[in-house]
């Protein structure tokens, strides 16, 4: 094994094992996934029924009515938003991954459980705890009150908005990090340190490229779930600016057109797996540039 | 600087049991409203130990996480393997596809499904409900160990099947203790990931098997009522109860003396 | 690493298991076979009360499992994809028509009934659904404002009050297309039920309009924002919610406006193709009785649709609170908000621009 072979270190050539191992996945993905994506694709063509059913049929009108500012600008809105929330997470979760990776073995899993226990209570339950922290009646209002500044309710507000959505993905923001950033050789530091480099230097040069993949994971598992998120935009940000998300449930529901649903949906996915695609090609290059950096250092 | 990211990672920890803390204080507070606090009360425990069919909606979810989570832990760790560790064919096809369910909008995804799954024949119940689950936290699990396999130094397992192990040995001896924490990392997240999803549960549940969110949800409209803060509270008490028993004892053993796992 | 912390994991499950576990309650996996003594019902949350049900199995034996939805169109979509396993389902008024469309809902055979003229005159023969043929309503409710004297300052009395720049950032609407419409064709001097294309148009330039001085759209906890006077006035419906909002804080009331008022109202429907036809006319003939009508607004403080079961209620404050039963002289002009067949198209397009403007 050496980095001048064309595979990657350590990939083994492919035989019946790693296909099986690949069955059970491939089940749940042509049947689970692929079917039901095709069921929307063909749907996005589909002639709506004012009922809420669908009529078949073949239109591109569905495509056509998305041609729309109301749409391009909710749809710009989201992906800024996505791409806040992708970022804050990502930056916040390495912190914290980082924070947990570099405690005592005995205590890492103790600390990863405490990053997940919040959520197990309710989603709702939690966004209405923040909604009454954050109320008029609660602890900071009351406390910026007492201090005789005019404070009003945070909610709704782009603050609110952000905080609780970092809330909501925070956890899968440090999972993927850390199980990446676990696996690097604790040595590496030390001789990071050995070598007089600082804390910027050992993390530019070691621990975010070695966890390169964790911090991908991160990325696409914050951006690409906030454009679907509805409840959020609603409860604490005053529903004013829908997310798409919120569109497309609208759409699902009180429009009950599944049509227009499913094309605005497709539109999303294309979207999606094309910035993914893209992303993993710049990934694949950085982390192979990175690869052998790390094998140097 | 390490010192700096400390306090900030404390402090994020701090952030995650903010509304947890007021979640338990609030579950005492004898008002019906929640933007006032007007005295003590066990009440609202009272009403929902009272409230059979949150507790049956708490025992679906329940269910329904661990065994969802389980099945997408070893098939992810199944599909995380093949990928990472052999050269397979059509491998940008699969890292894409396990992601679909992460880029659909869940509602997208929950409208399909119900329609396959009728077309299918199969009637929504448990069944449904752990499918359209495990399409959902399958992305998160192989992705969490995806990356705690490829940045796992190779050499420790060529290293054991050079010395003659078989790969089941292999597995158990080197690999699995490597990754546990990750394993874990990968259920845990796939567990809380189900027990909270509302959409998909919209539509796969079936007769008899909301879930605890698909129940809340659905009382929005007539508002949210304090004893569902003090599920929270008892679900976040008891879990930590356990947590604080077991890391104490291994804390106490630690202290004790060296233990032979380092 | 120890071996206890792999078990952490489990335990941390454990417990939450074990909590559920707490849950008594027969087991609810059977899919209902032809009359085996059972009946499900998917319905609101909160407006099927327990004591209710458990009445219900006591007497007759039946074992009843209930499901909740959070809207209407989740219930059809579900209801729609066939085989759903259901008996009985809870839709509102629009939601009788759109089922009564696709071929959801079995007719109900009048004949089987009883008790049937307990019901208030206004859900006999509703417009929804004419001759009951398909739906006996259950709860009911309006949607009117519900706003803080302390805040306002001064009594409100209709939707223009809404429009009223003094109280820019504490307007709220309801988030939902066809409530919003309400307040906007009504403001208008129109009719909240017009399929008119002129008349949507204009509601939809009057909501656009107002969309400046909103502090928000919001179903859920507007009845909590005007509590602590974050919202000085907000479109709201009656029931739970409201009346909860009246009852803690004595500066919030709750109106029917003078433009105009309109009712709601949600029915047990007997699903197409049940195999518990039986057990379906005993849950409706059991929900005619007026003693157990009275456990809608003593359980879940909404409005019965019974007439005998009014003088029944216990509390009889309930009774008098226009947060729950609007009083009859403020309905004298009101109607139910129908479903609006193709005029459906003119609300969306005015309500997507309204939205992301």
């Amino acid at each position: 094994m050496n980095a001048s072979s064309s595979a990657r270190p350590g990939r083994i050539a492919p035989s019946a094992a790693g296909y099986l191992m690949l069955l059970p996945a491939l089940a749940v993905i042509v049947l689970l996934v692929i079917v039901p994506m095709l069921v929307i694709a063909r749907d996005s063509f589909a002639i709506s029924d004012p009922l809420g059913g669908n009529l078949g049929g073949f239109t591109l009108a569905n495509y056509e009515k998305l041609i729309d500012p109301v749409y391009l600008k909710t749809l710009g809105y989201s992906l800024g938003m996505a791409l806040l929330n992708a970022v804050v997470c990502t930056v916040v979760g390495y912190i914290v991954a980082y924070y947990i990776a570099t405690r005592r073995a005995s205590l890492q899993p103790v600390l990863l459980v405490l990053v997940i226990i919040p959520f197990l209570t309710d989603f709702l339950v939690r966004t209405f705890a923040w909604i009454t922290l954050l109320g008029s009646g609660g602890p900071f209002i009351s406390l910026l009150r007492a201090l005789g500044v005019d404070a009003q309710s945070l909610v709704p507000s782009q603050l609110a908005v952000t905080l609780s959505l970092l809330y909501a993905f925070l956890p899968v923001a440090v999972f993927p990090i850390y199980a990446a950033m676990r696996s690097i050789d604790p040595s590496l530091k030390e001789a990071a340190a050995d070598l007089g480099a600082g804390w910027w230097q050992t993390h530019a040069r070691i621990f975010v490229p070695l966890s390169a993949s964790g911090l991908a994971s991160s990325v696409m598992l914050t951006f690409v779930p906030t454009l679907g998120v509805f409840v959020i935009p609603v409860l604490l940000g005053g529903g004013k600016d829908p997310l798409v998300g919120n569109l497309i449930v609208t759409l699902f529901t009180e429009f009950r057109n599944e049509p227009l649903g499913a094309a605005l949906s497709m539109v999303v996915l294309i979207l999606m797996l094309a910035s993914v695609a893209g992303a993993g090609l710049l990934l694949r290059n950085g982390a192979r540039r990175n690869r052998s950096l790390g094998k140097d250092a | 600087m390490d010192r700096l990211t400390s306090w900030i990672a404390r402090a994020v920890f701090l952030f995650l049991y903010l509304p947890i803390a007021a979640l338990i204080v609030y579950s005492f507070n004898s008002s019906e409203v929640s933007y006032r606090f007007d005295g003590f009360t066990f009440r609202w425990y009272a009403e929902l130990f009272a409230d059979r069919m949150l507790l049956e909606a708490l025992r679906t979810s329940a269910v329904v996480g661990v065994i969802a989570a389980l099945v997408a832990t070893v098939i992810g760790f199944l599909t995380a393997f093949a990928l990472v560790r052999f050269r397979v064919k059509g491998r940008a096809f699969f890292v894409g596809a396990i992601l679909i369910p992460l880029i659909v909008p869940e509602i997208v995804l929950g409208v399909s499904l119900l329609t396959v799954f009728s077309t299918a024949g199969i009637p929504t119940g448990l069944l449904t409900l752990v499918l359209g689950h495990v399409v959902i936290t399958l992305p998160l699990a192989t992705l969490v160990l995806m990356g705690a396999m490829s940045s796992l130094d190779p050499s420790l397992t060529e290293a054991a099947t050079d010395l003659g192990a078989s790969p089941w040995v292999t597995f158990r001896r080197v690999l699995f203790p490597l990754l546990r924490p990750s394993i874990l990392a990968a259920f845990l997240l796939s567990f809380t990931t189900s027990f909270s999803n509302i959409v998909i549960s919209t539509f796969t549940a079936g007769v008899g098997t909301t879930t605890l969110p698909l129940r809340i949800y659905s009382t929005l409209r007539t508002g949210l009522t304090p004893e569902l803060n003090a599920l929270g509270t008892l679900l976040v008490v008891a879990t930590l109860g356990v947590i604080l028993a077991v890391g104490v004892s291994q804390m106490r053993r630690i202290l004790a003396g060296p233990t032979t796992t380092p | 690493m120890n071996k206890k912390v792999l078990a952490l994991g489990a335990l941390t499950l454990a417990s939450a298991t074990v909590l559920a576990g707490c849950s008594a309650g027969g087991d609810a996996s059977s899919t209902g076979a032809a009359g085996d003594g059972t009946l499900s019902i998917y319905a609101w949350a909160g407006e099927i009360p327990d004591s209710a049900i458990e009445g219900f199995e006591k007497e007759t034996g039946i074992t009843v499992t209930v499901d909740t939805f959070d809207s209407n169109e989740t219930m059809i979509s579900k209801l729609a994809a066939g085989n759903s396993g259901y008996d009985v389902v809870e839709p509102s008024q629009y939601a009788v028509q759109l089922m009564v469309d696709r071929d959801l809902v079995a007719s109900i055979d009048q004949s089987k009934l009883e008790g049937f003229d307990n019901l208030a005159e206004k859900f006999v023969d509703p417009s929804f659904d004419p001759g009951n043929e398909h739906s006996i309503p259950w709860a009911w409710g309006t949607t009117g404002i519900l706003y803080n004297e302390a805040c306002t300052g001064a009594p409100v009395t209709g939707w223009k009050d809404m429009w009223n720049p003094a109280y820019t950032g504490k307007v709220y609407m309801l988030d939902n297309m066809l409530s919003a419409y309400i307040a906007g064709l009504q403001v208008n001097g129109l009719s909240a039920t017009t399929t008119d294309e002129g008349d949507i148009e204009k509601a939809t330039d009057s909501l656009l309009e107002q969309k400046a001085i909103l502090g928000g759209y919001n179903s859920t906890n507007y009845a909590d924002l005007v509590g602590t006077g974050d919202a000085c006035i907000a479109e709201a419906y009656s029931g739970t919610t409201s009346a909860t909002a009246v009852e803690n804080n004595p500066d919030v009331k709750y109106i029917i406006p003078e433009e105009g008022g309109t009712l709601w109202t949600d029915s047990f429907s007997i699903v197409k193709g049940t195999a518990n036809e039986d057990a379906a006319y005993q849950w409706l003939n059991y929900t005619l009785r007026p003693e157990v009508a009275a456990l809608v607004t003593d359980d879940a403080s909404l409005a019965s649709t019974n007439e005998a079961a009014l003088p029944l209620v216990a509390d009889q404050s309930q009774v008098e609170n226009p947060a729950i039963y609007a009083p009859a002289e403020s309905l004298k002009n009101s109607e139910f908000i129908v479903d609006p067949g193709d005029a459906l198209a003119f609300f969306q397009d005015g309500w997507t621009r309204v939205r992301a403007s």
